[in-house]
């Protein structure tokens, strides 16, 4: 004890910091040991494992009664184990037996198996022989594991609505993106832990945990239906109306549900990659165009509701109609419409009177309108379970003017997507009750059993029935009648509306670009389908709804309601238009009027006499030929042969003019070509056999269908 | 003043013994795997710690009995022959891990800075017990020992061992302490050093880059935050009674050094809490009884060399854990009597062995 006070508590003091350092390295092993324990061990293992993935099975999508649209087949990929491969020593003649079976660049594969990593991809869904090729080389460090390619069997077909998954299983468009979750599943994997060089640890963690499949789609597509509907966007593609893009979608009015949604230019999913992503979305859903004369629909559906106008109330159309300083015409400008009662007009798809409604309606009642337009779904996406839904344009409710109102009512100025528009139909087709298009039906899991169905919903009552019925009316006039008579199907009542929109492009609207449509439903008395037809900017004339879209329409329409067994009808005003019996024309040249009258109405057709006497001497069509039940047969009298009276010929083409005159003993003096109508000697005029009896033939004149 | 000697310090003999018990068994558990697969030895580096703790027992035994007394006269010779390895190492040296370290040839080969340390405690107790009074004199008490520690430092700093220089830095603070310097002056010194410390980082850019990493470690995780990381993460894995041992991941080619600079780490992780807890407190032991010893000690230099041997198995020791868990950045220094390694191993017993020497002859 030789040291002094002073050093003794420097001694203590520097004790008692070694100490306190010493501690603080206790605590802060409790901290990391105690605190953060879980957390670091959690790293820890995460750090020192690796995952070889195994890929669940996508679910199947399926049409509504259950064919398959996209299904999984089973695949292979190349994985590698870099560290292994390393160790092996091996690695460039790993590189070059791969590269070659797989038909890649052996530098391309070297780098994947020598990279810094435990686990890398070499190829993915690779073909059964050259998977099977590789696992037999058993090579060191490379792994051949099973996983799954999508494959649609239909190719194209609802290619917009399917979309498709990638490589790693992951939707990336349509029901495979929306549904993704479900389809998906839950990958698996093969858990090794392996040391920092990449070996794995003997006796350590290795698990497989197994892959969850995931569930089925089914939709409410029908392939049937589908199938028409593509068929006939692939016919007008074809042609030489060539239009930029083309949609048909079909939906079960009662329902909401998509039973068809097809588009050109499609593309195949199972090899998406080779088209431009531009034609992988929906444009049915996505992408909004002024609907045109279509939307007149909707301005009726809002007038009759509130009782702004009823069927019978008289128009007048001057070809134009002017509001404010703007002019807006008829589609038959320079001609006009004249006097029409509102039918007539809808029936006519005339411009002003529905302007003229239009600006009615929000001079009375303002604002319903645009609420009219909202409640049908305008404005708003449909919430139909597909990404990527356009929500269209309308514009601001305070900035508009009485020009923007009475446009809108003829459907310009406003912007919408097939989707809406036809979903907005369907509630006129389904008593006014605005349904929620979807298009998945049900949801099934691996083994097939209903996990989750999809009912219809309801959104709100837009009209009431009685109005519903009403426009239906009108709509069927469109069709029987009207601007749509193109779109006529003899057996089925069908209502419907035309649209020729001017497209808009930068500064207004494009010279000779149109949208021709055309939207109905049927059978009218009980709707079950609604469908719409959309040809973009068609190529040459004419480009109106009436001429191109309702013939795409119709035929459609028809085949579809066909398909689903829609029984036939007849309208009771209407019973000509039965599908005819066909019957064999009956000679009755020579005989006696009262005979041939009836033998021929005994056939079932009908007889029209021309000219006087009792004796047949001609008749058209000839006998033999084959014609639908109750056509009418014209039979050419004569009473004395020497003094034969002029017939009238007016209708027939040049040889059957040429036949009957003949039979009178006179001859033809033809000029022009097509249907008689114009004679000299004017029929019933007495001549001598063997005049000459001008007549003048016209080509009929193609018969032009407005907007 | 001389007495007879009397008999060894238990608690130093104890927690020595335990501590050089834990440092085999763990060099074997955090090496075998890895030196049987690299080397085809599984026992490689148990052998060899066995050899060098053999080494260092004889060492030890030897001092023990070596009256320390007679220290006092070789501190300024053996300093000087240090000084001469030092000034050897770097130029013949041979290197590993970047750095110059070692001198010899293959498994003869020995670290000079290991010597240096021991011989700079001896002879700055030797020195300030004869001193001491002229200490509160900064230039011609405190000024010579400064001076001396900045060229040795400098030495060891050359290699590069930034580890070594901050033990011996701050070991001759701690003594300069213990022999009374004046406050202001050991104030100011501590701001210095913390200011060469700074300088040291900045100068060098790897340095610079491991203090950086021992900042935010996550964000360097695959480069200088690497080390730490792992080590971090072997500790954590360790929980309260470890994963078991030899039962640890870690040592898989994840904690680098690992049977050296990262015992600590993998003594964490198979042991737990409990296991590393044991280690500082047997540290904690040895510091006390080694403090004990400088108290009783019947001379000054007996007393400042008890005490300086203690500050420098302290010193490495806190250093070295401090970097095992994360509180200070990444410097190569050994956890003293545990690690694996011939020089440190050997010069850390033949100190102990010092220090039980002195504790035979210190009073009651």
């Amino acid at each position: 004890m030789v040291i002094n006070i002073n050093a003794r508590k420097r001694l203590v003091f520097v004790f008692f910091l070694l100490a306190a350092g010493l501690t603080t390295v206790i605590l802060r092993l409790a901290w990391l040991q105690f605190v953060r324990g879980a957390e670091l061990q959690e790293k820890a293992l995460n750090n020192r494992l690796n995952v070889m993935p195994v890929a669940a099975q996508r679910g199947v999508i399926y049409d509504r009664n259950r064919h398959e649209l996209a299904i999984s087949i089973a695949s292979d990929y190349i994985g590698a184990f870099p560290q292994e491969i390393k160790d092996s020593g091996r690695a460039e003649e790993i590189a070059a037996t791969i590269g070659s079976i797989l038909d890649i660049p052996a530098k391309d594969v070297l780098e994947k198996i020598t990279r810094n990593t435990g686990f890398e991809f070499i190829e993915r869904q690779v073909e059964f022989e050259k998977a099977q090729k590789i696992k037999n080389l058993k090579l060191p460090g490379i792994e051949v594991v099973p996983e799954n390619r999508r494959y649609y069997p239909n190719g194209p077909l609802a290619a917009q609505v399917l979309g498709f998954a990638g490589v790693d299983n992951q939707g990336l468009e349509g029901i495979e993106a929306m549904y993704d979750k479900q389809l998906s599943g839950e990958p698996g994997k093969i858990v090794i832990e392996f040391d920092a060089l990449g070996h794995e640890i003997p006796r350590a963690t290795h698990r497989y945990i197994p892959p969850q499949n995931g569930n089925s789609i089914v939709l409410t597509i029908d392939q049937t239906i589908q199938y028409i509907a593509e068929r006939e966007l692939e016919k007008i593609v074809n042609s030489p109306t060539d239009p930029l893009k083309a949609n048909i979608i079909i939906m079960d009015s009662k329902t909401g549900e998509i039973l068809a949604m097809a588009s050109r230019p499609a593309f195949d999913p199972n090899n998406f990659g080779k088209y431009p992503s531009s034609v992988w979305g929906n444009p049915l859903v996505r992408d909004v165009y002024e609907p045109g004369s279509c939307f007149k629909i909707i301005t009726t559906a809002a007038a009759l509701e509130e009782g702004i106008v009823s069927p019978n109330d008289s128009f007048y159309c001057p070809g134009y109609i002017k509001v404010g300083p703007d002019t807006i015409n008829c589609w038959v400008s320079p001609m006009s419409h004249g006097s029409e009662t509102f039918a007539e007009a809808v029936k006519n798809s005339c411009n002003p009177v529905f302007a003229k409604v239009a600006l009615k309606l929000e001079e009375e009642k303002p604002g319903k309108f645009y609420d009219y337009i909202k409640a049908f779904g305008f404005g708003h996406p449909t919430g139909i379970d597909l990404t990527g839904e356009g929500t269209g344009l309308l514009i601001p409710e305070q900035q508009l003017k009485p020009i923007n109102i009475a446009t809108i009512g003829i459907g310009q100025g406003i912007a919408v997507t097939p989707l809406q528009l036809v979903t907005a139909v369907s509630a006129v087709a389904n008593g006014g009750r605005l349904m929620r298009p979807h298009l998945v039906k049900e949801v099934l899991d691996e083994d097939g059993n209903v996990i989750k169905k999809i009912k219809p919903t309801e959104i709100r009552q837009v009209i009431s029935p009685a109005t519903a019925q009403k426009v239906a009316e009108l709509l069927e006039n469109v069709v029987s009648k009207g601007t749509g008579r193109n779109a006529y199907i003899p057996g089925y009542r069908v209502g419907g509306k035309t649209g020729t929109a001017q497209k808009a492009g930068p500064g207004g609207y494009m010279d000779g670009k149109y949208v021709a449509s055309f939207v109905g439903f049927a059978p009218v008395n009980n709707p079950r389908i609604v469908c719409l037809v959309t040809i973009d900017e068609p190529k040459g004339y004419p480009y109106y709804g009436g001429t191109l879209a309702a013939p795409v329409f119709k035929r459609v329409v028809s085949d579809v309601l066909h398909y689903l067994k829609v029984p036939v009808q007849y309208d009771e005003n209407k019973k000509d238009e039965q599908p005819p019996k066909p019957v064999t024309v009956p000679e009755v040249v020579g005989r006696e009027l009262s005979s041939a009258k009836a033998e021929i109405e005994k056939l079932g057709l009908k007889v029209r006499f021309e000219g006087q006497g009792d004796k047949v001497i001609a008749q058209i069509p000839k006998s033999g030929a084959v014609v639908p039940a109750g056509t009418k047969i014209i039979l050419y009298l004569q009473s004395n042969p020497n003094k034969p009276r002029v017939p009238d010929v007016s209708g027939l083409r040049v040889t059957e003019a040429a036949q009957v005159l003949e039979a009178y003993g006179l001859t033809l003096e033809p000029q022009g070509t097509g249907q008689a109508a114009e004679q000299n000697p004017v029929p019933g005029t007495i001549v001598s056999p063997g005049n000459k009896v001008r007549i003048k033939f016209y080509e009929t004149a193609r018969e032009v269908l407005g907007p | 003043m001389r007495r007879r000697a009397g008999t060894l310090d238990f608690w130093i003999v104890l927690s020595t013994s335990v501590l050089l018990g834990m440092g085999i068994i763990m060099v074997f558990s955090a090496s075998a795997l890895t030196s049987s697969y690299n080397l085809g030895d599984a026992f490689f580096y148990l052998k060899r710690q066995l050899i060098w703790a053999f080494l260092g027992l004889i060492g030890m035994s030897f001092m023990l009995k070596f009256d320390y007394h007679y220290l006092k006269r070789l501190a300024a010779p053996v300093l000087g022959i240090s000084i001469i390895l030092l000034l050897l190492v770097l130029i013949i040296g041979i290197s590993s891990h970047g750095s110059a370290r070692w001198l010899g040839v293959g498994s003869l080969s020995f670290q000079p800075s290991e010597v240096i340390k021991l011989a700079m405690v001896i002879f700055l107790a030797a020195s300030l017990a004869d001193n001491r009074h002229r200490l509160k004199n900064f230039i011609q008490g405190l000024g010579p020992y400064l001076a001396l520690m900045v060229v040795v430092c400098a030495l060891i700093l050359a290699q590069p061992d930034l580890g070594t220089s901050v033990a011996v830095a701050g070991t001759t603070y701690l003594m300069l302490t213990v022999a009374g310097a004046d406050r202001r002056h050991l104030f100011m010194l501590a701001l210095a050093g913390v200011g060469a410390v700074v300088l040291a980082i900045i100068l060098a850019p790897y340095r610079m880059a491991r203090f950086t990493a021992f900042l935010d470690p996550w964000a360097y995780a695959q480069g200088y935050g690497y080390q730490t990381i792992q080590s971090l993460l072997a500790i954590g894995s360790g929980g309260l009674f470890g994963t078991g041992l030899g039962q640890g991941r870690q040592k898989l080619y994840y904690v680098p050094e690992k049977h050296t600079d990262f015992i600590f780490a993998i003594l964490s992780e198979e042991l737990g809490f409990i296991g590393a807890a044991l280690v500082v407190i047997f540290f904690l032991v040895l510091v006390w009884r080694g403090f004990n010893t400088a108290f009783k000690a019947p001379d000054t230099f007996g007393s400042f060399l008890a005490a300086g041997l203690t500050i420098m198995l302290a010193i490495q020791a806190l250093i070295n854990m401090g970097v095992v868990t994360g509180m200070l950045p990444v410097t190569g220094i050994t956890l003293p009597l545990v690690s694996y390694g011939g020089s440190s191993l050997i010069f850390s017993l033949v100190g102990i062995g010092i220090l039980l020497n002195i504790s035979r002859y210190a009073g009651s």
